[in-house]
């Protein structure tokens, strides 16, 4: 529709998730009327952040060298190891005050985006297990179909290693209110309910 | 709950329609293809569910538009709500109650309830499972946002566990195995609640359709409902185990509730293949009637009740025994004639002439 390289931006633009051919193509004309100067430090940055980022050896979080700044931190109390799904749940757990060890296993099983066991970082988790001085292993995939899945098939391989193995409760919003929850995570909260010691 | 009035955009064949509706029987009079089933749809599509006529949003908008509005007023309790869906084939259409943007289309369930007859509903005897299951499923999802709930995540469960039985290619290696334990934990409790929930319903829904069928059909044949699930006898888990290698082979699920089917039978026989079509016409009238009784004991509301056509298909004493049956809520029934059976008497008319209300 456009000519040559503006229509190939888009086109790039548009395969970004959550970014549609309209948004796309509004973001394009944006870049295009950039000062040039600015629009090469977008696309160092994007150069950049490919060649020097990469995966942490231990945790499979995203890291700049090959041990991440988590695990190679000894303050880090290593009896407790929280396995998630993207790197961007260490962020959250982080904020939540956690501080033990982190295992990133890059997704979640999905058969139909053709993710297996063999996809995730689940052999790296089992070879941490033994070598690290694990006491607990906390289940903190996402409270979904595929979450859960992946949840009960960790719990499953770990169970002959005998180790404790704990999942993330889920419930209601802390400072929120009763009647804006929605009826299932309120049947979860119920059930999942607690005697208050006197 | 009462539809008070009813406005239609660019919906098939209507263009800019606007009518009042009472609380009594609305007849709605005009000859074929002048857009009476069309107001029909509208009014059910209000109710959050899917066409009756099974249509894509393509065939609900008027051709040449790109979307259709359908707003109405609904009075529950002395108060007033105002509807509004924006079906549009650009996009997703969008669905609003008093200006408050609604999170599903199926959630408009809460505000208006309506239950509709058409002449299509011999299907629901003849035609295949998956007619019957979502008559069932449907009926329960109405009151039941648990079960509405469980009946997506089964669906989603479904498609990942086909999708690793598919990519198998039917071959059983041990890496499948660890897997499909995994998902047929999450299909088993999915599945057996929403196999509870169906049985529980059908023990409520079953002597209603055996009442009304007995009523319209004027004979005391014995009719029987049942949920025809092998997998029930034994649990769903260990069924798994016994079609494994099938369902290996064949690359997908061939057990639980997304198979099971909703056996009648009438005079011990099943009515699918052995009730005459009279019988069947009635089975099904009885079916719609047993539904419109069920909604209105869990919700404590008066469904709409929506007749397209159905006279015109019935012979004059069933069709007097089933307006006898016809409950005393607002009703909108359609005609190409213009006469209706003894017993209904409409409190207004409306004419469609080419998808226009004229004065009649």
């Amino acid at each position: 529709m456009y000519d040559g390289p503006v229509q190939d931006l888009i086109d790039e633009l548009g395969r970004l998730p959550g970014v549609g051919p309209k948004s796309a193509q509004r973001i394009a004309f944006y870049l295009l009327k950039l000062p040039k100067g600015d629009a090469q430090q977008l696309a160092a940055a994007i150069v950049e952040v490919k060649e020097r980022i990469g995966f942490c050896d231990t945790c499979w979080n995203i890291s700049e060298s090959e041990r991440c700044s988590l695990c190679s931190d000894p303050q880090r109390q290593t009896g407790s190891l929280c396995v998630v799904e993207e790197p961007k749940d260490v962020i959250a757990l982080e904020r939540a005050g956690f501080r033990g060890r982190y295992h990133v296993l890059q997704g979640a099983l999905n058969p139909m985006e053709g993710i297996g066991p063999e996809q995730l970082r689940i052999r790296e988790l089992m070879s941490r297990i033994s070598d690290e001085e694990v006491q607990e292993l906390i289940l903190c995939t996402n409270p979904n179909i595929e979450g859960e899945a992946t949840a009960m098939y960790l719990s499953r391989q770990l169970q002959p290693l005998g180790i404790k193995v704990t999942r993330i409760a889920s419930g209601l919003p802390v400072g929120g209110d009763l009647e804006y929850a929605d009826e299932l995570t309120l049947g979860r909260a119920l059930e999942g309910r607690r005697e208050l010691q006197g | 709950m009462i539809i008070k009035r009813l406005w239609l955009t660019n919906f098939r064949n209507h263009d800019e329609t606007d009518v009042e509706l009472n609380d009594g029987t609305t007849l709605v009079v005009g000859l074929n293809g002048h857009g009476k089933t069309n107001l029909i749809e509208g009014l059910y599509l209000l109710s959050g569910a899917r066409s009756f006529r099974g249509a894509k949003v393509d065939a609900l908008v008027r051709s040449g538009h790109t979307s259709a509005y359908i707003r109405a007023e609904v009075e529950n309790e002395s108060r007033t709500s105002l509807i509004e869906i924006e079906l549009t084939t650009q996009g997703r259409s969008k669905a609003q109650v008093n200006k408050q943007k609604v999170k599903r289309f199926r959630d408009l369930g809460d505000t208006v309830r309506a239950v509709v007859f058409s002449p299509d509903d011999l299907e629901l005897i003849k035609g295949p499972p998956a007619i019957r299951r979502s008559l069932l499923d449907d009926t329960i999802a109405i009151t039941n946002p648990e079960f509405r709930a469980v009946r997506t995540d089964l669906d989603h469960i479904l498609r990942q566990r086909n999708n690793l039985l598919k990519q198998a290619k039917g071959r059983l290696s041990n890496d499948l195995e660890t897997s499909l334990i995994i998902w047929n934990e999450q299909l088993v409790n999915a599945a057996e609640l929403i196999g509870d929930t169906r049985e529980e319903f059908i023990h409520q829904f079953g002597p209603s359709v055996a009442d009304f069928y007995q009523q319209v059909a004027g004979r005391n044949d014995p009719v029987t409902l049942n949920i025809e699930a092998d997998w029930r006898h034994t649990g769903l888990a260990e069924a798994l185990v016994k079609s494994q290698d099938d369902e290996v082979r064949r690359g997908m699920t061939l057990v639980g509730p997304h198979r099971d089917d909703l056996l009648m039978l009438l005079n011990s026989l099943p009515s699918r293949s052995h009730a005459s079509q009279g019988e069947q016409r009635s089975l099904a009238l009885a079916l719609r009637l047993a539904t419109y009784l069920y909604i209105e004991k869990v919700s404590g509301d008066q469904p709409l009740v929506l007749l397209d056509d159905v006279f015109s298909e019935l012979d004059e004493t069933r069709a007097r025994r089933l307006v006898e049956c016809l409950p005393n809520s607002q009703i909108v029934l359609t005609s190409a004639t213009g006469t209706v059976p003894e017993g209904v008497n409409p409190s207004q008319t409306l004419s469609l002439e080419e998808g226009q209300v004229c004065a009649p």
